[in-house]
């Protein structure tokens, strides 16, 4: 094999190395400066807004063709979740007033777990 | 012509041919990569124990004859998958605990709804830890609970247990754990209250998009994505490297949107005011000062990590309230530390070790 000074694909693999590292470097002062700081609040704020107003003008454009828009659906959504949270604390109510009952539906039900009983390789040198 | 000057032509000609093979492997598996599925991930065999919106709580099938008395509860990002810490067999630091002898439980997230945009701190840390701290208690039938966060997993475990720092949590272990904000030198630019309206932008979008969480990382390295290209072609010869790649690069792009509340809170409360490093961090009210808390703590950070930088997550260790608090520091990145080649060997048998001695 060539050694490193002349192996071209290791001077390759050096150039993209350094490239990325020097990218990377250049890049992390570029966006650590308070200019870019300032662009990407503007450009992040410009881009809400934006949504925000497409979202109003589709809004008004799906009541006109007598449609659901997101926001009822979310609603929709939102009272589905409200009904589901409320099963699930009732489930957990019912759990913990019969743990026994679940318990044994468990042991009837899942594969037998195994006994909670190791100890660390510190501790077990010298157990048969 | 020297024998030495004989030598090299040689060398750079079997060099050159390896080349020519490399390319022609390249060309054939190229074609392989863009018509062949994606890899299984996260396919260690488990039950989902519990399911709630944005929150699933897992338990995954003890494969050991004898366990360790107390489980393990792993904490996820909120920003991704939990499939990390579950990639493939021999990749899979849950499959890796579990043929070491751990009962293992993850709470992990999907994206949240959009009716839950509203949720908060409060939400996570008040309800969703300690429900599924209860559920693994009841499954387990242990009362004690090792929990380990990874990264805002981390943040999230951490004022889980300053505020309920009288049980029941056993150990806990944070992997690359931001606790100094101030030190997250991009993301504070990014986030500069001077120039960025959260308010506006949580008011208009609600949850914020996976996209943003996307950007925002890739733009603390903004060459990376170019130059892993580059090496993919390179190596396309080479299935391993392929694997991986595709593996990681699943995982990095599967990113989760993030509720628009508690992206508004982490903002302000933490990338701004720096309440966690300040101590003063409240939750629905109740003080959460890491110095409350008093269980064996371990805190895994990575030397070359990029989005948490060692300088955000060196406090934490210096201002827990534990005497049995150890902080390792482990070559390697914010994923690398946890995840691949890198993981099996330095992380995993240092949480192995350290979890084994406290968990009976």
């Amino acid at each position: 094999m060539a050694d490193k000074g002349t192996d071209p694909m290791q001077m390759w693999h050096s150039f993209l190395g350094d490239m990325e590292k020097q990218m990377n470097s250049m890049s992390t002062q570029a966006l650590g400066s308070e200019e870019f700081s300032r662009l990407m609040g503007q450009m992040t704020g410009a881009s809400a807004g934006a949504k925000k107003a497409f979202g109003d003008f589709m809004e008004k454009y799906l009541a006109a063709m007598n449609l659901p828009s997101r926001n009822e659906l979310i609603d929709l959504g939102e009272r589905l979740h409200s009904i589901e949270g409320r099963l699930n604390d009732i489930m957990s109510l019912l759990q913990r007033v019969h743990a026994d009952v679940v318990a044994s539906d468990a042991a009837a039900t899942g594969a037998p777990r195994p006994p909670r009983t190791k100890r660390p390789p510190s501790q077990s040198k010298g157990k048969t | 012509m020297s024998a030495a000057a004989q030598q090299q032509s040689s060398s750079v000609a079997d060099r050159v041919q390896l080349e020519v093979q490399r390319a022609i492997q390249r060309s054939i598996k190229g074609v392989e990569y863009f018509g062949s599925a994606a890899p299984v991930l996260g396919n260690t065999p488990k039950d989902i124990l519990h399911s709630r919106g944005t929150m699933k709580l897992y338990h995954y099938r003890p494969v050991a004859d004898e366990i360790y008395r107390v489980p393990i509860l792993f904490v996820m990002a909120t920003t991704n998958r939990g499939y990390i810490l579950d990639m493939v067999p021999g990749l899979s630091l849950v499959e890796f605990l579990l043929k070491k002898g751990f009962d293992v439980y993850m709470l992990d997230w999907t994206a949240p709804r959009p009716e839950e945009r509203g949720l908060k701190f409060e939400d996570y840390v008040l309800d969703f830890i300690p429900d599924c701290v209860r559920r693994v208690q009841q499954d387990s039938g242990e009362t004690d609970v090792s929990v380990i966060g990874y990264c805002f997993g981390g943040v999230l475990s951490l004022l889980y247990a300053s505020i309920f720092n009288d049980g029941p949590m056993r150990n806990l272990i944070c992997f690359t754990t931001p606790i100094d904000f101030r030190q997250m030198k991009l993301f504070q630019n990014f986030s500069d209250r001077r120039y960025f309206d959260v308010d506006k932008l949580v008011d208009s979008v609600g949850n914020v998009p996976p996209e943003l969480i996307f950007q925002s990382f890739e733009m603390l390295r903004p060459a990376a994505r170019s130059m892993s290209q580059i090496q993919l072609w390179e190596n396309m010869w080479n299935d391993e490297f392929v694997k991986s790649y595709r593996m990681f690069d699943r995982w990095a792009q599967d990113t989760l949107p993030l509720a628009g509340e508690y992206f508004r809170q982490t903002t302000k409360d933490l990338m701004w005011d720096n309440k966690l490093y300040e101590k003063t961090m409240t939750v629905g009210g109740r003080r959460a000062d890491i110095s409350r808390i008093k269980v064996p703590i371990l805190h895994a950070v990575a030397e070359h990590d990029h989005i948490v930088p060692y300088d955000a997550a060196k406090p934490l260790i210096a201002n827990v309230g534990s005497t049995d608090k150890e902080e390792v520091v482990l070559k390697g990145g914010h994923v690398s530390l946890v995840a691949g080649a890198n993981a099996v060997k330095r992380l995993w048998p240092k949480l192995d070790s350290w979890l084994s001695e406290r968990s009976t």
